[in-house]
């Protein structure tokens, strides 16, 4: 074996851009191209963890008050964030090449396990390249009076109503990959892809009991549409009934009074004296759910939803202003 | 039963084995034996008699923090809960029923009620002693646990308007079983049985003399009703078909929403302005904001503005889940209520709920209080539902920016198309520019660079881009740096870094030099992936192998394992050497073979003459060994001598005397040492 140190050193680096294990990693605790914890803080990054708001979202005006926007991420962004992560890691020019010869095969990882990193326990792992991930930030009040609402993604207009339920492994559903209270006003969604409508629905937690209720002046009335104590759906064709109010109070429900109101529509489980089961089943109302995507126009210009305050032409044609005529 | 996902199941009870308090176990056992002359009854066999005592704990005074699971509407929320029951999730399912209510309450009566009170219409005392806690008089069996409790201290007349009847307690408590992997109604349980407590009124919105909405602070309290459970109405008087809503006399319109909305985020409405203005007594943080005349103290019930007075409850706001940026500034606000206990938020939610208005015409109404095993406040306000507020949102992709004019003294905000933002920027000179600055959410998808994706850079300066018009564009150098800053931030991070380079670098580093090598490592037989630290053995051992299978190319051709004699030359005719060699004449094996027979019968033998070794070992032994070897190989030489002159008598022919069998035929063959040997005798007696 005749080793010309020369030629070896000068191959080296073509050597090591071949020597590239493609690995792929099954396991959040397993090592592959980059160890599991390396690997986990790196994915982290990818998803802007961390990352000063003011570099997500350079100006206030941007994101004002009672406010969606909806954006792409720029996959160079966080490339160049992830690379400013590793250079740490480089002292000399030989881990720089080093580097450089790992650096896809760390890129391809990261891509995938990005999308892992939300993942129910007990599913499958996501596999394949990048793709293009999406998203939005909602300032509003509703991020901080209704902690924990739902977000929903998907990739093809659903053709149930509105207010269907979708279980969690349904495939029209794209994965979220970061959802997000950044401030107690604002929350920051990012989608796997590019979801074709979004729904965004009040906290479910708790379930709320309530009355559908109607102003009139000082005064307030509510209705309650019956339910079948069995089945727990509407009873059709049965008239809302009038909730009866304590006299002298301000909201306090006469429940006695309610209960023989009930008892008076058969089906409620009322008529033999209602149990408090009873009574909060009659009582639950379901959250709201809003809906983004308009399926008959899903192509809008651009100019109805972004307003950016310099035109790109004025730009342009102010920076060249081309012949003088 | 399984839950399916999504569904919940309702229990109107689920009762404990035992409710709280003090137990005794007696526990007896009876041994029985048979013998030889019997069975040995109980008697015989006495076992002492196990008296335990055993208490069944169970929250009394203060729900443990971990035991309330949510509650709705959420603690400090503002929003249009008008039409929603406030309730509360309770993480043990038998909690409302693990005590004895008392008198007038029957075993299946939840011991717990939830009631709503608005501002003015009751006190709360936090962090009182426990002998307190309850309306004098009124005495609890058993110990308490803890020391210190809150009560409601509240007035006959209240109880009877807003706290439920007797009849609605059982209905106001139930039990929910959730499915378990729906995480957002778990949130921490174990085995997904809830207690839920609903509170029976509505938290109404308030109305101003205008009929303008305002909101109106509510507090929410689970409160224990032991041995009070007959303080309660025991019916309702007669329904009204509708409610009305509280009164407010504040005159709010100095007030929109988005200034509540800035109030409530603790930070001055508008600077420089007094958040009291006006007079009317808008107590935003503390008590010392409020008018004395329009907030008589508790104890003056001579006082009392009149019967209408209970449902003047002044708005007031001190939401503490301050929304950091909502600020006017174009920079983000920091956050601004770090480092708030618990119990700072709890007291802040109680602080608007220390005084209580004086009841209706005072004298005959009776305090009682009630032991408060949790609070907390909400703010019931107008229109904000979560339907409003999502249906209402200003929906744009980022970029867009705000419709409403930029705030004094700040010039809008230069934004581009591409969703670059025109920011200030020093250079590491000094310099003051404007940069474009553009953060990793884009409004436009972002289409690679030809090649693929970003290639890697070391540096950030690598990242630094000039754009046509002149200024830089930096928001691929700031990732670069702002990623190098987090990676710096965490010190086992940059270990973890360093660990890798240690490992992975040198080892790939290391495998690349062997693949350089790897024609040589396949005729040695080494699987390239395996190399490791017993290289060398492993090359050692492959070597061994490789001279195994091909000693040709590195040891040479083997020596045979017989070796071939040499090939006698001889010359004429066979029969004659024969005859010459045994000395006897040609003709004697002519013939018939009897003959022949008869004839080497009578034929002599000839015998060669013996040498003479007494004149050998005569010789003189001046020159030694080796002159007495010589002698010794010249006699020999002689017999030779002699044999090779009976060979070359003339008219013998040469026969090839070979070994029988052998296939070798005679071959010119080189000289070897034995030749040598002889030619050098030879030379050396002619010498002599």
């Amino acid at each position: 074996m005749k080793i010309d140190s020369t030629e070896l050193m000068s191959k080296l680096p073509l050597q090591l851009a071949a020597a590239v294990p493609d690995v792929v990693v099954v396991d959040e605790d397993e090592d592959g191209v980059l160890p599991a914890e390396l690997r986990n803080a790196m994915v982290r990054l990818r998803l802007l963890e961390g990352v000063p708001f003011a570099y997500l979202v350079a100006d206030s005006a941007l994101l004002p008050p009672e406010s969606i926007r909806f954006f792409y991420v720029d996959r160079r962004w966080t490339d160049a964030l992830v690379q400013g992560a590793l250079s740490v890691g480089t002292v000399c020019t030989a881990d720089r090449t080093q580097l450089t010869a790992q650096y896809p095969a760390v890129r391809n990882e990261l891509d995938q396990e990005e999308r892992n990193r939300r993942r129910r326990e007990g599913m499958a792992r996501w596999q394949g390249g990048a793709g293009p991930v999406s998203g939005f930030l909602l300032r509003s009040q509703a991020v901080s009076g209704w902690p924990a609402m739902h977000v929903r993604a998907f990739s093809v207009d659903p053709a149930e109503a509105d207010d269907a339920r979708y279980p969690e492994d349904d495939p029209r559903r794209m994965r979220l990959l970061r959802l997000e209270r950044l401030a107690p006003a604002v929350l920051l969604c990012l989608f796997d892809g590019i979801p074709k409508v979004v729904h965004i629905e009040e906290p479910r937690q708790g379930i709320q009991f309530g009355f559908e209720a109607t102003g009139e002046g000082d005064t307030m009335r509510a209705t309650l549409p019956p339910r079948d104590a069995s089945t727990s759906e509407y009873i059709e064709g049965a008239d809302p009934i009038e909730v009866p109010f304590r006299a002298g109070a301000t909201g306090v429900v006469d429940i006695q009074e309610l209960e023989r109101r009930l008892a008076a529509v058969p089906g409620t489980g009322a008529g033999d004296g209602l149990s408090s089961a009873e009574y909060a089943l009659q009582l639950v109302r379901f959250p709201w759910r809003q809906v983004f995507g308009d399926p008959e126009d899903p192509k809008p210009p651009v100019g109805r939803v972004l307003r950016p305050t310099v035109s790109y032409a004025s730009l342009v044609s102010a920076q060249f202003p081309g012949p003088r005529r | 039963m399984a839950v399916g996902e999504g569904k919940f199941v309702l229990y109107s009870r689920i009762s404990p084995p035992l409710h709280a308090g003090d137990y005794q176990l007696t526990a007896r056992q009876d041994l029985g034996a048979s013998t030889s002359t019997g069975a040995l009854g109980p008697d015989e066999l006495p076992v002492q008699q196990l008296e335990t005592h055993f208490r069944v704990r169970s929250p009394r005074f203060a729900l443990p923090p971990d035991q309330a699971l949510s509650t709705f509407p959420p603690a400090n929320a503002e929003g249009s809960f008008g039409s929603r029951l406030p309730q509360i999730v309770i993480k043990r399912r038998t909690l409302p029923w693990e005590r004895d209510v008392g008198p007038g309450g029957v075993e299946t009566t939840p011991w717990l009620a939830l009631v709503v009170i608005a501002e003015g219409e009751a006190e709360l005392k936090l962090n009182q002693p426990i002998a307190q806690c309850a309306t004098p008089g009124v005495h609890f069996d058993g110990v308490a646990e803890a020391e210190l409790g809150s009560y409601l201290q509240v007035r006959k007349s209240i109880v009877d308007k807003v706290f439920p009847t007797r009849l609605d307690v059982p209905l106001l408590a139930h039990a929910r079983e959730v499915d378990i992997h729906d995480t957002e109604l778990m949130m921490g349980d174990d085995d997904g049985f809830l207690a839920v407590v609903i509170a029976n009124r509505l938290p109404l919105p308030g109305r101003d003399a205008d009929g303008n909405e305002v909101p109106v602070k509510y507090l929410a309290c689970l409160i224990n009703l032991e041995q009070q459970f007959q303080v309660l109405r025991e019916r309702a008087p007669d329904p009204s078909p509708f409610t009305v809503h509280p009164q407010v006399v504040l005159n709010s319109n100095l007030f929109t929403l988005p200034d509540w909305d800035r109030i409530s985020m603790g930070m001055p409405a508008f600077p420089g302005m007094d958040l009291v203005a006006g007079g009317a007594g808008l107590g935003v943080h503390a008590a010392a904001a409020r008018p004395a005349a329009a907030r008589p103290a508790a104890s003056v019930t001579a006082a009392a503005p009149g019967p209408t007075a209970m449902a003047s409850a002044p708005a007031a706001a001190s939401r503490t889940a301050a929304a950091a940026p909502y600020e006017a500034g174009g920079a983000w606000a920091s956050k601004a209520a770090a480092g708030r206990s618990t119990g700072d938020v709890y007291a802040d939610m109680a602080r608007p709920f220390e005084r209580a208005y004086a009841g209706i015409l005072g004298g005959g109404d009776p305090t009682y209080r009630f032991p408060v095993l949790l609070h907390w406040s909400f703010t019931s306000a107008g229109q904000t539902t979560f339907r409003n507020l999502m249906e209402g949102a200003d929906l744009g992709l980022l970029g867009t920016t705000s419709t409403e004019p930029p705030p004094a003294g700040r010039p809008a905000p230069e934004v581009v198309e591409t969703g670059h933002v025109g920011l200030g920027h020093k250079t590491r000179r000094g310099d003051d520019v404007r940069i474009w600055y553009r953060g990793p959410f884009v409004p436009h998808p972002t289409v690679d660079p030809p090649g693929g994706r970003l290639p890697l850079a070391h540096a950030s300066d690598q990242l630094r881009i000039v754009v046509p018009d002149g200024r830089e564009d930096l928001s691929l150098a700031a990732a670069f740096e702002v990623g190098r800053l987090l990676a710096l931030s965490r010190p086992s991070l940059i270990a973890s870094l360093l660990r890798w380079r240690q490992l992975h670098y040198q080892a790939a580093r290391r495998e690349a030099i062997w693949r350089l090598q790897a024609d040589f490592l396949e005729a040695m037989a080494i699987d390239l992936e395996r190399i490791g630290r017993d290289v060398g053995g492993l090359l050692g051992r492959g070597l061994a192998k490789v001279i195994a299978a091909q000693p040709m190319d590195f040891l040479g051709n083997p020596r045979p394992l017989a070796t071939p004699g040499r090939a006698l030359a001889i010359s004429g005719d066979p029969l004659r050497a024969l005859t010459t060699g045994l000395g006897i004449a040609a003709s004697a094996l002519v013939g018939q073979p009897g003959e022949v027979l008869s004839r080497l019968a009578s034929t002599a033998v000839p015998k060669a003459p013996a040498p003479n070794v007494t004149a050998l070992g005569g010789m003189s032994s001046a020159t030694g060994v080796l002159a007495t070897s010589r002698a010794v190989l010249k006699g020999m030489q002689d017999l030779q001598i002699n044999r090779l002159a009976l060979d070359a008598i003339p008219g013998l022919g040469t026969v090839a005397v070979g070994a029988v069998g052998s296939a070798r035929k005679p071959a010119a063959r080189k000289p070897d040492a034995l030749d040598k040997l002889i030619d050098s005798l030879g030379k050396q007696e002619e010498q002599e």
